[in-house]
């Protein structure tokens, strides 16, 4: 029971850890990518290596996974940002990205094996390192996206030409949001190579990306809390429900097409989760209810 | 030589399937602005649609063609009225009107996948698999028939858009659709007949796709081609549409024969980002400036 529960709460926390790069892409600066799971496997193959052959310590090397897959994300984002991509060419591009990085992976025998992929990897992943780790990175994306940072990427989502007018570089800012992301799905992806303790190039596909999209999606865009609760969530759910495991990705479009619908801002909107909030939301139906009673009443 | 000729045919016969795939694309995206990331499946179910014409009802392979086109036709319509349009009234933004797409992707894949198998199946009419010789190359029946039909769609569609009435307001829509609107064309009717023009187009560009290789749920991965090849002629212009599916299909059938077919898929998307740095707007695209 106790590895069960450990086992689900390591899937969350790297669940999460990606989908709080996602945010700051997709939730923040207004872009969104359906081929992040190319960062994951690049994160994870980059730190696979690092740990197998040059010996590297976990920590460092899911640092260094994350800063192979950022670099990266510099090499990909220039042009793509220099181009001012619009959104749908952007999103278009990445699927092509992570089927670039599936197909070249597959193809590279010495040190990754080629469409085999690496097996015995260590088991590193503890859930509670994990946790901690996933703890950290939804602290660093909070502080981050409430900074200066984190506004100009808003105001970039909002009003890309006003943006540029006040003196933004809407390409390197764009750049920073998107290495970041990058960051953090490598990371997420070397969190999983220790977890499973084997990766292959199909082990990351569009579904990955589909799921962080999803979490990202429902879980409000411009909210750092309500996507890593939404991440939670999708990532429990398969394990908790057996039967939806199957048909998981056909709710999962449901749910997103309902979301677009009837409330686009997703679950928290924009706003974040905090204890404050909650007890000001509870304070708010009590007075209702009060006001209702005492009408009653009378 | 007769390689090289070869290489051609295959080429222009792809390239044709793309270009009446981006056709699709391209009308969506000149008159709404925004890219129809439901495109797939809509193809996927148009081809799936003709399949079952003929499994089921042994239909004569020119009536499943025309099967699979309504069908296609009819569930773009479904995307429209239900999705698309109450998300327009809104005034929803582009990044709202592009993630539902992708909703609408990932349900009706994943519900054929569930509910048809994920499997790979050929598509049910031997015709198209007959070759042609004529003088060393060959060339299949589907080639043919689809380079054909594929062209006698795209001039049955430039005359309905530069000929007939309905054209004229799609035109006028492409330009701005509010003031088209207020000059008492039906803009509702317009996009009800736009939607399904790019459903049949894929309809048809799908059951060619099924019948050169085969059919699957998965399929619809397909028209991301499409989309690269819209972006390379000009996002929005149909004509560049027709090119850049032409430019496309010969580019991949001659990499994946002279250079390697591994980096067949990688070049689409290669060739997409090196035309959006040098020329963002594409061949024939039409220059738009940011208004404020």
């Amino acid at each position: 029971m106790y590895q069960y529960l450990s086992g689900i709460l390591t899937i969350i926390a790297i669940n999460v850890t990606a989908v709080c790069g996602l945010t700051v892409l997709t939730g923040f600066t207004g872009l969104f990518s359906m081929g992040h799971a190319g960062f994951m496997s690049l994160g994870a193959y980059a730190s696979v290596i690092a740990m197998l052959y040059w010996h590297f310590p976990f920590i460092p090397a899911m640092i260094f996974g994350g800063l192979a897959a950022a670099l990266v994300g510099l090499i990909v984002g220039y042009p793509t940002m220099k181009g001012k991509m619009r959104g749908d060419t952007f999103a278009i591009a990445m699927l092509g990205f992570s089927e670039t990085v599936r197909l070249g992976l597959s193809n590279i025998y010495p040190y990754i094996n080629g469409a085999l992929g690496i097996s015995d990897i260590p088991r590193y992943s503890e859930a509670w390192v994990v946790t901690l780790i996933a703890a950290f990175c939804v602290y660093i994306t909070y502080r981050y996206t409430r900074s200066k940072h984190g506004r100009i990427a808003l105001s970039i989502r909002d009003e890309e030409t006003a943006a540029e007018l006040i003196g933004v570089n809407i390409t390197w800012e764009k750049i920073k949001s998107f290495m970041i992301s990058a960051f953090f799905c490598g990371m997420a992806g070397c969190m999983y190579a220790c977890y499973y303790t084997f990766i292959t190039p199909n082990t990351f596909s569009t579904t990955t990306s589909n799921n962080l999209l999803a979490a990202v999606v429902f879980g409000g865009m411009g909210s750092v809390t309500g996507p890593t609760i939404a991440a939670a969530i999708l990532a429990m759910l398969p394990e908790m429900l057996r039967f939806v495991q199957k048909w998981r990705l056909v709710l999962y479009g449901a749910v997103m097409i309902l979301v677009m619908l009837f409330r686009p801002e997703g679950l928290m909107g924009g706003r974040e989760f905090s204890i404050k909030g909650i007890a000001r939301w509870f304070r708010k139906i009590f007075s209702k209810l009060n006001r209702r009673a005492g009408e009653v009443s009378k | 030589m007769t390689v090289f000729i070869q290489q051609i045919i295959t080429g222009l016969s792809i390239g044709s399937i793309y270009a009446l795939l981006a056709v699709g694309y391209a009308l969506i995206y000149s008159i709404f602005n925004f890219s129809n990331f439901a495109f797939g499946v809509i193809m996927m179910v148009g081809t799936f649609g003709a399949v079952y014409a003929i499994n089921w009802a042994g239909a004569p392979l020119p009536i499943a063609i025309l099967a699979g086109m309504l069908v296609a036709a009819a569930i773009s319509l479904v995307v429209e009225v239900s999705t698309y349009r109450p998300m327009r009234r809104k005034n929803a933004p582009r990044l709202y009107l592009m993630i539902a797409g992708i909703g609408i992707n990932m349900f009706i894949e994943n519900l054929a996948i569930q509910t048809l198998g994920s499997s790979v199946k050929p598509f049910p009419s031997d015709w198209g698999r007959e070759i042609l010789n004529v003088g060393g190359v060959s060339i299949a029946f589907a080639d043919l028939l689809s380079g054909g039909l594929s062209l006698v769609m795209l001039a049955c569609l430039w005359l309905f858009i530069y000929r007939t009435k309905t054209g004229l307001g799609i035109r006028a829509s492409s330009y701005d659709v509010n003031t088209t609107g207020l000059m008492g064309v039906n803009v509702d009717m317009v996009s009800l007949v736009v939607f399904a023009i790019s459903g049949l187009t894929a309809g048809l560009s799908g059951v060619f796709y099924g019948m050169k290789y085969t059919v699957y749920p998965s399929m619809g991965i397909v028209s991301n081609k499409a989309f690269v090849a819209a972006v390379i002629g000009g996002l929005g212009s149909l004509p560049g549409a027709v090119l850049g599916g032409i430019l496309l299909g010969l580019l991949e059938t001659m990499v994946s024969a002279y250079v390697s077919s591994l980096l067949r898929d990688m070049i689409a998307y290669l060739v997409m980002i090196v035309i959006l740095v040098f020329i963002p707007n594409g061949i024939m695209g039409k220059s738009v400036k940011e208004k404020l």
